[in-house]
């Protein structure tokens, strides 16, 4: 990325503001102006229910927060039934994001450690190599998304369900970076710690280690966006909480994708997810910028 | 520091050969057979694709020969040792670590205490001229520094031969002249034997004793030039008529002069 | 292909695979008595379930799909999301990504919606895309195209920023004309990142297209297919849809990584 500086701020906060302005321009263009003075595709545009006006959004924001419906105020809209269900459930939002951070959380926690070991050991171990990653090629092919419905016939309906397709996706994102990690990255190291007499741990510990961790780090970090794919995309085929819930208001077997959904809540979720991504995001690169400060490019004199 | 009567054989190598399967089969190497003796610096100067590296990789011990011995100390080489020393082209320094710890890996490995690998690094980190660097990161150094520290390390281990492959391929010309120098300095006050790699003709005849050149693929020694200039050398020497006289020698061994 | 067969890694590989194979096989048939036939879903219990079908029942069921037309409709009904989600979302993506890697203002006007829709995934848009262009072909290509464009504007500002000053400056010098340089200079050197990012782009639409069509099935699809055999339940169905599924991904992302190893043959230095 270009430096940070003035003019990038002012650019991306001006591009922003005239979009919102824009949005809640059109939005509310039903409101402002009477439907009959509008041509055909205008009119079209103006339902409520597809492009939902700004204020509803923030009204969405503050029920799904707090938990509370707002006063009904005479002709002004009711909040949808999508928020007053969500309501009555006790869903909040940010009950939700941490249910889902949670899971994410967790398939980082089995996944990463798992996929790191595997590519350790097929980076290695030329011949565990050699026998072992076609297998591995094929498997990672299958999204693990699809392994949803498969998992289920053999755990039930508990959590596990959920909780594996994410496992996979973030073990399945970690493997090769850290293969590519230990085989080409770390060569030159191993064969200099070798002629120095090492082996064994120290070798591993203070050499292959190190010299992956880039890599590794990288690849961990990358594999929290796939986690967090994966848990929406498991909570919105058949989960009972979390944002992806939220999204749909409901699981695959309920169709309520198709009644009732109301865009400002879809339009909240999104927001809320996109913040909650970035800010592990950030997070994850701050750690790994400190652990491999190290790997900065040499200064030239 | 030439002395006439038979020395030490640290390193011998009889008739070793290297073929390279791959798509295309590559007889790199072929009957190989030189030695080096102890306290020795040999230079090993080729065309491209001669098998040098091919060459001091196997005695360093990252190849197996598919035909020949390699005796180091009598003993033959089947693995890397810390009694091989080896420098890359590359850069191998670990950038993990500070160059203290750089310096004191090899010791660790041998199972050293922390004091007397301190010790050790503290010595060479005089003896490269890095005082002050001990807690720096290989990142935060010249490139000239970083391979410095590369060297050192190597000789924290006290190996019996030293393997050198374009060690300062990688830096530019102004760096490698002082790099040839430290070297060379570094060599006087810690005598070993080397066996040094390089395309640059000059940088052979300044730091060694003897010039061995390869010939093209397949590569056995095709010639022995002798250097025979008093030592220390300095930059000057590179302009004195003896210098030139063996540099249009091996000019001429690998094709580039008429012999004269 | 001999000559490949020759190679100890090729062999090993496919011993392994072969393994795999037959390892599953003789699971199957272990199990196929033994396991329990009965499984409790949400909505009822299900009797007659094999949960770990045996090559024969994979076989017949196999053949049935195919000779229905079900297989090889639904494979091509979502290979066929595929490709234009991904012809859509590269297109897109490439065009945006070049234009915010070459000019400065663009990029700082752009970046805050880029970083938006790439902290969101691309599934969580299905709902939204469902409710603004219905339950047709149009919300799920548009949901892959978006997950395509947003790598691929990844991988073409990574390429343009990744081209080294001095062509821009040896363009200069020699008073190349913007379209020229664009042609001769920006694509060329960009290539391989966007080469890259569209090998990712197309696992990632696969992913999208199979999640896409469980979450809203609409036959024929691989996705319906996956979701109807998971509703059922009716377990070789599952395995047969997951393996197409590979198949599919894996001859994608082969094409993809030939397409990238050809151009990228003038970037491979051969070492000395």
């Amino acid at each position: 990325m270009r430096s940070p500086g003035r003019r990038r701020v002012v650019l991306g906060c001006v591009s922003v503001g005239v979009l919102v302005c824009f949005y809640t321009l059109v939005s509310n263009v039903g409101r402002l102006v009477d439907a009959e003075l509008l041509p055909e595709a205008f009119a079209r545009l103006s339902r409520p229910d597809l492009l939902p006006p700004t204020q509803d959004i923030f009204k969405a924001v503050v029920s799904l927060v707090t938990g509370e419906l707002p006063p009904m105020e005479g002709h002004h809209a009711h909040p949808s039934g999508h928020v007053s269900q969500l309501v009555e459930q006790h869903v909040t939002l940010q009950g939700a994001l941490l249910v889902s951070v949670l899971r994410v959380l967790f398939g980082v926690a089995v996944g990463g450690p798992l996929g790191i070991l595997t590519g350790f050991v097929l980076g290695w171990n030329r011949t565990a190599d050699d026998y072992l990653h076609p297998i591995y090629v094929l498997l990672r092919s299958i999204p693990s998304l699809a392994f949803i419905t498969y998992v289920m016939l053999w755990l039930g309906h508990g959590e596990a369900h959920l909780l594996i397709p994410i496992v996979y996706a973030v073990f399945t994102t970690v493997v090769i970076p850290t293969y590519h990690g230990v085989r080409d990255l770390a060569e030159v190291y191993v064969r200099a710690a070798r002629s120095l007499g090492a082996g064994g741990r120290l070798l591993f510990a203070r050499v292959i280690l190190p010299a992956a961790s880039p890599a590794v780090l990288s690849a961990l970090r990358y594999s929290l966006i796939i986690a967090w794919m994966t848990t929406v995309g498991v909570e919105m085929l058949m989960g009972d909480d979390g944002i992806g819930h939220l999204l749909v208001g409901g699981g695959l077997w309920s169709s309520r994708l198709q009644i009732g959904v109301d865009p400002a809540v879809i339009i909240v979720g999104i927001l809320a997810l996109a913040a909650a991504g970035y800010v592990m995001d950030a997070a994850a690169r701050i750690v790994s910028d400190r652990v491999t400060f190290w790997a900065r490019r040499r200064r030239a004199w | 520091m030439h002395k006439n009567q038979p020395r030490k054989v640290r390193l011998q190598v009889d008739d070793v050969a290297y073929v390279y399967e791959g798509s295309t089969r590559t007889q790199a190497l072929d009957g190989l057979t030189l030695a080096v003796h102890d306290n020795e610096f040999l230079a090993v100067v080729g065309p491209v694709g001669c098998g040098k590296t091919t060459f001091v990789r196997i005695v360093a011990g990252f190849l197996t020969p598919t035909r020949g011995t390699v005796l180091c100390d009598g003993s033959p080489v089947r693995a890397p040792g810390a009694e091989r020393g080896y420098v890359f082209q590359e850069d191998a320094v670990f950038p993990w670590m500070t160059v203290q710890d750089n310096l004191e890996f090899g010791l660790r490995a041998k199972g050293a205490t922390p004091t007397e690998r301190a010790a050790v690094a503290a010595e060479l980190i005089r003896l490269i001229g890095l005082q002050g660097y001990e807690r720096a990161y290989p990142g935060e150094l010249s490139a000239g520094m970083s391979k410095m520290v590369e060297v050192a390390r190597v000789l924290a281990t006290d190996p019996s031969i030293l393997l050198m492959d374009e060690p300062f391929g990688s830096l530019d010309a102004q760096t490698r002249g002082q790099m040839q120098d430290e070297l060379h300095r570094l060599w006087e006050k810690r005598l070993k034997t080397v066996v040094l790699v390089t395309h640059d003709v000059e940088e052979a005849i300044c730091l060694a004793d003897r010039v061995l050149v390869f010939s093209p693929r397949p590569g056995r020694v095709k010639a022995e030039v002798a250097v025979p200039l008093p030592r220390p050398r300095p930059l000057e020497l590179r302009l004195s008529p003896e210098f030139s006289a063996i540099k249009r020698r091996i000019w001429a061994e690998l094709g580039l002069a008429e012999a004269s | 292909m001999v000559a490949a067969l020759r190679s100890i890694r090729v062999r090993r590989g496919l011993v392994g695979l072969l393994a795999l194979l037959a390892l599953y096989g003789l699971a199957a048939q272990i199990a196929s008595g033994r396991l329990p036939t009965r499984v409790s879903l949400p909505m009822h219990d299900i009797e007659g379930v094999e949960l770990l079908p045996t090559y024969s029942s994979l076989a017949e069921e196999s053949v049935f799909l195919v000779q229905a037309g079900i297989l090889l409709q639904g494979a091509a009904v979502s290979t066929g999301r595929v490709l234009a989600g991904l012809l859509l979302g590269s297109v897109v993506g490439i065009a945006l990504g070049l234009a915010m890697g070459w000019a400065a203002g663009f990029e700082y006007a752009l970046d805050p919606w880029v970083v938006l829709l790439r902290f969101t995934p691309a599934l969580a848009l299905l709902p939204l895309y469902v409710l603004w262009f219905g339950l047709g072909e149009a919300a799920k290509i548009g949901l892959i195209a978006t997950a395509v464009a947003v790598v691929t504007l990844q991988g073409a500002y990574q390429g343009v920023r990744g081209i080294p000053g001095v062509y821009w400056d040896a363009a200069a010098a020699l008073a190349a004309p913007r379209s020229l340089v664009l042609r001769r200079i920006v694509l060329p050197s960009a290539l391989p990142q966007i080469l890259a990012s569209l090998r990712i782009a197309i696992a990632l639409g696969w992913v999208t297209v199979i999640a896409a069509e469980l979450i809203k099935p609409s036959m024929p699809s691989l996705g319906y297919l996956l979701a109807l055999a998971g509703a059922y339940p009716r377990v070789p169905t599952i395995v047969i849809a997951l393996a197409t599924i590979a198949l599919l991904v894996l001859v994608s992302d082969g094409l993809t990584l030939a397409a990238y190893r050809w151009v990228t043959r003038w970037m491979r230095r051969r070492h000395a």
